[in-house]
């Protein structure tokens, strides 16, 4: 086998170099270059994108609004004052005599 | 080395120049060994700039000069490896598929047109192809850096980044797959037995 691979290494020499083979390789790696450069640009306008967005949602979320809340700023007692506000004995209107 | 240190350093810093010195020193031995590795003389040079192509974008990874030849045999190897997959791929879609070195020499050879030597060299060159494609991609390029290229246990150990008894078993083991798909192939004992009894 050693023999075989000798004769081998023997019948494939190593080939000739075509004359277009470093302007090809230098085509690549422009293409290639262009290709990081467009991504890394494209990355940076979507980091962008994202920290704008979280900005804004953030303010958004921060300032109040005129509308009320879901939740309750109120106290515990305040709450239950307002929803048994019809539990307190009603006055009753004096009754007038005049007939 | 075929560079000096200072050229791979200045590469490492942008330098088009002395990326270019280095593609001239080591284009020819990468091709030859790219060439070997993959069989298809057609596609030798495509390969060839995908080494270049990497070993631009990576040259700055490269922590010292000195480690630069075993490190560009690395990049040579994983771009074979590579395109070996991917042919492995299209061979199977396509079997009866003859690279165009192969249909020229078919082609000259009926015309008569060949001497002894190139016919000698084709069947050289066709026996090792046939044996080592019953193999595994890795075995495959393995045995070439081993066994063509000529590269030492030291070299590979450098190249593999494994010990070097681990690739002695790898190397053993290739040789015996290799060994049994040229026996189940169907080729004459005494090659079989030669070759057996110089492992």
């Amino acid at each position: 086998m050693d023999a075989l691979f000798r004769a081998y290494r023997d019948a494939c020499p190593d080939p000739d170099v075509s004359a277009n083979f470093m302007p090809e390789l230098w085509r690549r790696i422009e293409e290639r270059q262009r290709s990081v450069f467009f991504m890394g640009r494209w990355a940076r306008a979507l980091v962008t994108a994202a920290a704008v967005l979280s900005l804004g949602m953030a303010a958004y979320l921060y300032i109040p609004h005129g509308r009320t809340s879901v939740f309750s700023v109120e106290s515990y007692v305040e709450a239950l004052a307002a929803g048994h506000a019809l539990d307190a004995p009603d006055l009753p209107e004096s009754v007038s005599d005049e007939l | 080395m075929l560079v000096d240190f200072e050229i791979i350093k200045r590469a490492q810093a942008g330098n088009a120049a002395a990326f270019n010195e280095i593609v001239l020193a080591y284009r020819k031995r990468t091709l030859g060994t790219i060439a070997r590795l993959i069989s298809r003389p057609e596609d030798v040079e495509d390969v060839g700039q995908e080494v270049f192509l990497r070993l631009y974008f990576s040259l700055d990874q490269l922590r010292t000069a000195e480690v630069f030849e075993p490190w560009l045999y690395r990049l040579t190897v994983n771009a074979a490896y590579d395109y070996l997959r991917k042919q492995r791929r299209r061979m199977e879609s396509r079997m009866s598929d003859l690279s165009e070195q192969q249909v020229m020499l078919a082609d000259a050879m009926a015309g008569g047109r060949v001497d002894h030597d190139i016919r000698q060299r084709k069947q050289i060159s066709e026996a090792v192809d046939a044996m080592l494609s019953a193999v595994s991609e890795a075995d495959r390029i393995l045995l070439t850096l081993k066994e063509v290229e000529g590269l030492s246990l030291k070299e590979l150990e450098k190249i593999y980044r494994v010990k070097e008894n681990a690739l002695k078993v790898r190397l053993f083991r290739a040789r015996q797959r290799v060994l049994k798909a040229f026996g189940e192939a169907g080729h004459e004992p005494s090659a079989k037995g030669a070759a057996k009894a110089e492992i």
